[in-house]
């Protein structure tokens, strides 16, 4: 089966390489999938999980924000501002922060809490269904 | 009998002495073990950057940066700002003292240039250097230099980048400190913006036949801010890994010190101890001698 390089970066570390066979993405005007010899592009990601599924059947999900996908002719490259793999994301605290933020929001409406509220949304999303075989 | 108790003093002094050495060692290990992990972060956030230059780069050779309001030159406003990298906690020899006097240097060139400037404070240590000489900041930020976080690098570059889209600054300096190596740390400051297109020259232009979404100025825009802040976020990080050298090596010779003195108190005791003996026998053998002489 046809692979591709895939790499995940963000902005504090790398997250992951692979050879992957399928990739999932939603970008900023909708949902996107590449496989091996797509055309080449960049795109804007949204909040939102990114799937990666490898030659072995594995399937990486990661919670990507503010992202960019680059899809060379050879490689295929995420940057992202934060991206993290649903198996380090810590469930528990997402989920203490979310309570948090829905009481501040049901206070008062803030575009920046309303932000980290999606953040947090999405990282339990990403944490709840997990990484695994498909 | 004065040797008793300057001998009880010498043993107090002795014990106070090892007792900061105890704890001067340990802050000097955690320092160490923290230098390490200050500088894998430093080299794990490189991809990130260099990747996001490069995509700019290519983006920019066929778009038009220049258009950008983190590009656009504001030379005749007379303000600036400064942004200045301290640590939160001191013991950490002249690291903040270091990076504070290239602060006050570019405070003082401006200055001198007729132009006002704003204060933006990283750090508990600059915060109360600059509020003692009466400077007030524009803000400041504590608890993030030690082990600073994407987030945190993200609200201090959106700090700035609103403030001079708003045309509200002719420049904006990042003083801060470049982590050479552990023995040599350098107090450097770097001009954050105006974003400068030659930092965007020499890309490889990207094929014609890749597929732009949104268009390839939207993908500029969004992207010159995320170059911003990786800048930002990188001078906190040489920052940190800089702090933590210094606190190792002010806490190394800290803990030699402390040895020295207590070797020399050690020295000083033993004498003291032995004048002491001395003085008690020539005591007893001259009370002794007096009793056989009145027998």
């Amino acid at each position: 089966m046809a692979t591709m390089p895939v790499e995940v970066v963000s902005a504090e570390r790398h997250v992951l390489t692979a050879e992957a066979t399928e990739l999932y993405a939603r970008s900023v005007e909708g949902e996107i999938g590449i496989l091996p010899g797509h055309q080449p592009a960049l795109v804007a990601l949204d909040t939102a999980p990114l799937r990666v599924r490898t030659a072995d059947g594995v399937e990486h999900r990661i919670a990507v924000h503010q992202g960019l996908l680059f899809v060379g002719t050879d490689r295929v490259i995420v940057l992202a501002d934060v991206a993290e793999l649903a198996e380090s994301i810590d469930e528990q605290r997402a989920r203490a922060r979310l309570t948090d933020l829905e009481r501040r929001l049901a206070d008062q409406e803030d575009a920046v809490l309303r932000a980290s509220l999606r953040k947090q949304q999405l990282r339990l999303e990403v944490a709840s269904t997990g990484s695994g075989q498909v | 009998m004065a040797g008793s108790g300057q001998i009880r003093q010498l043993r107090r002094r002795i014990r106070s002495v090892k007792s900061t050495q105890k704890i001067t060692r340990a802050m000097e290990m955690i320092a160490a073990s923290r230098i390490v992990k200050a500088q894998r972060r430093v080299q794990q956030a490189r991809p990130y950057a260099e990747q996001i230059t490069e995509v700019i780069k290519g983006l920019a050779v066929s778009g038009e940066v220049r258009e950008h309001p983190l590009l656009t030159l504001h030379e005749q406003v007379p303000r600036v700002a400064v942004v200045v990298n301290t640590s939160d906690r001191g013991l950490a020899g002249a690291y903040n003292a270091n990076v504070l006097k290239v602060a006050e240097r570019t405070i003082r060139d401006e200055e001198a240039a007729g132009r006002e400037v704003d204060l933006f404070i990283i750090g508990r240590k600059g915060d109360g250097y600059f509020s003692y000489r009466g400077r007030r900041a524009r803000s400041r930020w504590q608890g993030i230099s030690d082990t600073p976080s994407i987030d945190a690098a993200a609200e201090v570059a959106q700090t700035l980048m609103d403030r001079y889209a708003e045309g509200l600054y002719a420049r904006v300096w990042v003083v801060y400190t470049d982590f050479r190596s552990s023995f040599v740390q350098l107090p450097v400051r770097m001009e954050l913006l105006p974003v400068k297109p030659e930092e965007f020259a020499g890309g490889r232009e990207i094929a014609p036949e890749f597929l732009f979404e949104p268009s390839q100025q939207q993908l500029l825009d969004r992207l010159i801010p995320r170059y911003v802040e990786a800048k930002v976020f990188h001078s906190l990080l040489e920052s940190s890994a800089s702090e933590h050298a210094a606190r190792q090596r002010a806490m190394k010779s800290a803990t030699d010190n402390a040895s020295d003195v207590a070797g020399k108190l050690n020295r000083v005791m033993n004498q003291a101890r032995q004048d002491q003996i001395t003085t008690e026998i020539s005591e007893i053998v001259g009370g002794a001698e007096a009793l056989s002489q009145g027998a």
